[in-house]
């Protein structure tokens, strides 16, 4: 049967994302009523805890377009339902389009791509996508009242144990996209297609973040920050399509 | 309330919010491992389960010691409600964490005391509903635009998105991290250029390189010590 793009967006999908992201946000009003209460209880300012509230809202405003972005930039190759729920539970944008694409080349295709996308594949990038990040989900339940009551006794030590953690995840991310580089100009010099699309991305894609962080560290604008990951991406694919046409 | 009843409260609050958090928890992964089942019903194909499998040891290797590390760095800064909230709702590191830490300077919450506790877990609440809503009416927005979303023209574009994701990240990880990047970057490449068969393996790929960059992290880690030690 043939496979088009526009299934992805089935309204069917949209209702079982909407489910999910109704439930979610249930549990953050039960949390949230929850802390409000409790504060008040402990003998906290009301308007202490409105302001956090305010303050939390406006902050989370600008950041959440940028997240709104990354939904379009997938909903291309996954339609719009599956990015959806990624960017509003558990996920993050650049894990998730990693995670689809290393789905994707498992499955066949050549990577994450609408043109070779069936259904098959879109399932398996879904469960791939769910199973590879649920891990700090299962620590919290595993883990999580254990640690954090340790967290509450005093430390015997100055020791943080979280030094190497944290350049460990940095080196992980580097070794990531650094498989990936190899692989693009691998593609270029020596596969037939010559493909020289991705490096092109890539580069303006890297030129886009250089200049994003330019104002954000030497022009002060740190909001800008917010907007630097989906912006590079979206700057970076209308050259795409910019030299897709002109080719 | 005296301190004593205080911290009775408290601690009283605090194993509520670790119950209801597990089964919260439990309950959300539940119906996010059978959405891709239900979606399959929709689409007509279940998931490819070999495929799957094959997937998983690709992405294990980075994303699961990924989500321990986050687990255990960002636990302590964000108490227990908020990890809970943090944990489901994901976004951390661009979103969460600067919320909260945010929301904790305004109010000059510790680290730690129940204040944090009660802050923390408003704020993540709050930054949650707030993007989860425009999210869906942004969704809500973009679904006219799909015929031009799928237009050939843009295929170039959505062909590329991984691309664009490692350019603009590579930039912001390899900027700071040129001696862990350098070797695996090398690598990789000279690989891919001389068994051009490795490329359709990239996933694969992955496992040696983020191992060797691990390694060199590693190495450059226990330098330092022994620096700031003399």
């Amino acid at each position: 049967m043939e496979f088009n793009i526009s299934q992805l967006n089935a309204p069917g999908l949209f209702l079982i994302c909407g489910a999910i992201i109704l439930a979610v946000m249930a549990v953050c009003v039960l949390f949230m009523v929850r802390a409000w209460r409790a504060g008040i209880a402990i003998g906290m300012d009301r308007k202490k805890l409105k302001r956090t509230i305010t303050a939390s809202a406006t902050f989370t405003l600008i950041p959440s377009i940028s997240i709104l972005l990354g939904v379009i930039a997938l909903s291309g190759t996954l339609g719009t339902p599956l990015p959806w729920l990624r960017l509003s539970v558990i996920g993050a944008l650049h894990y998730e389009a990693s995670v689809a694409d290393i789905a994707a080349r498992n499955i066949g295709m050549t990577g994450l791509n609408a043109t070779e996308m069936t259904a098959t594949a879109y399932t398996t990038i879904a469960l791939l996508m769910t199973v590879g990040i649920i891990w700090g989900m299962v620590c919290m339940v595993l883990f999580g009242k254990r640690y954090c009551n340790r967290l509450q006794r005093p430390k015997e030590s100055g020791k943080s144990g979280a030094g190497f953690g944290d350049l460990a995840m940095k080196a992980m991310f580097i070794g990531l996209i650094s498989a990936y580089i190899g692989s693009y100009i691998g593609g270029f010099v020596s596969l037939p297609a010559h493909d020289y699309m991705p490096l092109i991305v890539m580069a303006v894609s890297a030129c886009a973040m250089a200049v994003f962080l330019y104002f954000v560290e030497k022009k002060k604008i740190s909001w800008l920050d917010n907007f630097s990951m989906a912006g590079s991406m979206l700057v970076s694919m209308a050259a795409a399509v910019v030299v897709g046409l002109i080719v | 309330m005296d301190m004593q009843q205080k911290n009775t409260y408290f601690d009283t609050y605090n194993n509520n919010t670790h119950r209801i958090g597990r089964i919260c928890v439990i309950l959300i992964l539940l119906i996010l491992l059978a959405a891709p089942f239900a979606m399959g019903l929709v689409v007509g194909a279940a998931p490819d389960l070999k495929a799957f499998a094959m997937g998983f040891m690709s992405i294990a290797v980075i994303y699961i010691p990924s989500c321990i590390v986050e687990f255990l760095i960002y636990t302590p800064m964000l108490g227990a409600g908020g990890s809970y909230l943090a944990f489901i709702t994901g976004n951390l590191i661009n979103m969460k964490i600067p919320c909260a830490v945010n929301a904790r300077e305004m109010t000059g919450a510790k680290v730690g005391t129940p204040e944090n506790e009660i802050i923390s877990t408003l704020s993540i609440a709050t930054s949650s509903l707030v993007t989860t809503l425009v999210i869906a009416v942004g969704v809500l927005l973009i679904i006219p635009l799909q015929p031009i979303l799928s237009s050939p023209a843009l295929q170039p574009a959505f062909n590329n998105v991984i691309a664009a994701l490692f350019g603009a990240m590579a930039y912001r990880y390899f900027r700071g991290g040129m001696k862990i990047a350098a070797l695996p970057l090398i690598t990789m490449t000279l690989l891919c250029v001389l068994v051009p068969s490795v490329i359709s393996s990239v996933s694969f790929l992955i496992i040696p390189s983020g191992a060797m960059a691990i390694g060199i992290a590693f190495l450059i880690h226990k330098n330092q010590q022994k620096k700031e030690l003399k």
